[in-house]
């Protein structure tokens, strides 16, 4: 039942073109072409002041290495672009049927909680989608460089480096997945689209603007309460600890605080909209 | 040999369902049997629609229980065997009628087994098949519902005003649809219409509900066997009245005496003699309407007179 559901929420989604590229294809798109683009009047730039010096700066030769597209991909498909885009795409589908009034077509021949997993299916695989493409992007990125630059193509990843992409790739998965389940809790609880994009986009903000004001607040990140009031942090603390990007060294705590808080904003909004749903009068739309 | 009993397709048992105040069924009990065309009547606010959406599982009943197909509402193996389409369809604008039968048939687990192009053209829409539904009119969405409603092969279908919305030919091809449900492929249909006499020509049995409760059950030839009456249509009807007393009523201009058939021609014969115009007199018996009002409580407009 739950696969019926999957299947049938994946078709209704894929005829929805412009949420399809909205979500999923708009910012790798936009980063691939910017990217080709920043190459391109970056070497343009650098031959005219060179020119305009009468210096010969002699250009690198050495191959560009795709492999760092795919650390790049790992740690940015989860980037605040990105999550708005997703926003959409999840918000139209956890909001669809009480905008269409159509969850009385389907209610009745599946149990709740299949049909909410299943738009939760849905996200999931739209979130990996959206991850592979910025790596094809990625791709793209690194392959203009080495046209435009004129470098050669290289690729080099050690085991090490393969474990740690895999992971930060894992961590900005649950980010997006765990961002877009706001869109659930307020889509289930108000039955509309606006309130599904617009709490977690300023629930988000909210969060940014907290996350800046740390130091006014007196919350230090290694604290309990921001890394329970701040997934952002959390998930940012997460990655900085796969990469080894901090400088003082992350203790233990630190990271069972993070992993606590980007679990909880995963799973609370999940559990209370299923609570939610499966008392729900689904006559009113 | 023992004969097998068919359980019903619907039990309603103490069936309540409160919004604040308001009472919208107030401890419903009732059966339908398997078969047929079973019709469910009663002005607005009689809590059709309400049982409608608590047999669909769309909401919870605040006292009482009701089963679908011998399993508690909200059973998925149960509910699978039934088929709905209550009040007019809305499909996400962006599909197509054929794209729209494609998701419901993948949502309720049919999805290789429908015949999408048959259901298409059973339901007149072969021609608009790929046309986005944002664009049909309220009669073409209620053929879409109903093809969604019937694809899955259901045993039990319930209809809302299946013929809402509908031109005189689409009225017609529907209630064919729904009698050829019941008699060849053997699906129980349960329907609720404001139309008295197209729920009197294809239905087999009705429950008139009232305020919440259960009035009137029954078959339609036995609700409608009884209550004969002497139809009269004369030139001064208070004065007719005035002399039937408590044997007469109004039904719309005309008056219905209630006499049994040997005391009809003493009856007219008195009204003459007494100077009364009789332009029409004709035995009536009850139909599904008359019943329906009686049992309601409800008055029947006057009929408008001819112009000119």
């Amino acid at each position: 039942m739950l696969a019926d559901a999957i299947r049938a929420e994946a078709y209704r989604f894929s005829l929805n073109r412009l949420q399809v590229f909205v979500s999923v294809v708009l910012t790798p798109l936009l980063f691939a072409v910017g990217g080709v683009f920043f190459h391109i009047i970056s070497k343009s730039r650098g031959d005219e002041a060179a020119d305009e010096a009468g210096l010969a700066i002699p250009a690198s030769t050495d191959p560009v290495n795709l492999a760092e597209a795919i650390s790049f991909a790992a740690a940015g498909s989860a980037n605040g672009v990105i999550l708005i885009c997703m926003l959409i795409g999840a918000a139209t589908l956890y909001a669809g049927d009480y905008r269409w009034e159509s969850w009385r077509l389907i209610s009745a021949r599946n149990d709740r909680v299949s049909l909410i997993l299943a738009k939760l299916g849905v996200v999931k695989l739209l979130a990996i989608a959206v991850s592979l493409l910025f790596l094809v992007a990625s791709f793209i990125f690194g392959i203009a460089q080495s046209v435009i630059y004129e470098r050669g193509l290289g690729f080099s990843m050690d085991g090490a480096e393969a474990g740690q992409a895999a992971l930060t790739w894992l961590l900005s998965y649950v980010r997006i997945v765990q961002f877009t389940m706001i869109a659930l809790l307020a889509a289930v609880m108000t039955r509309s689209l606006l309130a599904a994009l617009f709490v977690p986009w300023a629930l988000g903000f909210v969060q940014g603007i907290l996350g800046t004001a740390m130091p006014l607040l007196g919350w230090e990140p290694q604290m309990w309460l921001p890394q329970l009031l701040l997934p952002g942090l959390a998930y940012d603390t997460l990655k900085a600890a796969v990469t080894g990007a901090l400088e003082a060294p992350l203790t233990d705590a630190t990271v069972w605080r993070s992993l606590t808080g980007l679990a909880l904003w995963t799973v609370l909004p999940l559990v209370a909209a299923l609570a939610w749903f499966r008392r729900q009068d689904l006559s009113k739309e | 040999m023992n004969a097998v009993i068919e359980p019903p397709v619907i039990e309603a048992l103490g069936l309540t369902k409160t919004y604040g105040t308001v009472r919208a069924l107030d401890g419903l009990d009732l059966s339908i049997p398997r078969g047929g065309v079973y019709g469910v009547l009663g002005p607005n606010g009689a809590g059709k629609s309400t049982l409608f959406r608590i047999l669909l599982g769309l909401i919870r009943p605040t006292e009482g229980s009701a089963a679908v197909m011998g399993g508690p509402v909200g059973q998925v193996a149960s509910m699978r065997r039934m088929g709905s389409m209550i009040e007019t369809p809305r499909f996400p604008p962006y599909m197509t009628a054929r794209q729209v039968l494609r998701w419901l048939a993948l949502e309720h687990g049919v999805g290789a087994e429908v015949d999408i192009p048959a259901w298409l053209e059973r339901v007149g829409l072969t021609e608009a098949a790929d046309r986005k539904v944002k664009g049909f009119s309220v009669g073409m969405l209620q053929r879409l519902g109903v093809a969604a409603a019937l694809m899955s092969k259901p045993e039990l279908v319930i209809l809302d005003e299946p013929t809402s919305g509908m031109d005189p030919p689409g009225i017609q091809e529907m209630r064919a649809l729904i009698r050829s449900l019941a008699d060849q492929d053997g699906v129980t249909v349960i329907l609720a219409s404001h139309q008295l006499q197209e729920v009197q020509r294809i239905c087999d049995r009705v429950a008139i509900l009232h305020k919440g409760r259960l009035v009137r059950e029954g078959a339609v030839s036995e609700l409608t066997a009884t209550g004969e009456r002497l139809r009269l249509s004369v030139t001064s009807p208070d004065q007719v009245l005035a002399i039937l007393g408590a044997r007469g009523a109004r039904d719309g201009a005309a008056i219905l005496a209630d006499v049994p058939r040997a005391e009809g021609p003493a009856l007219i014969r008195a009204l003459v003699e007494a100077g009364i115009g009789i332009d029409e007199a004709r035995w009536v018996g009850d139909d599904l309407e008359s019943v329906f009002f009686t049992e309601t409580g409800s008055t029947r407009a006057p009929e408008t007179p001819h112009a000119g």
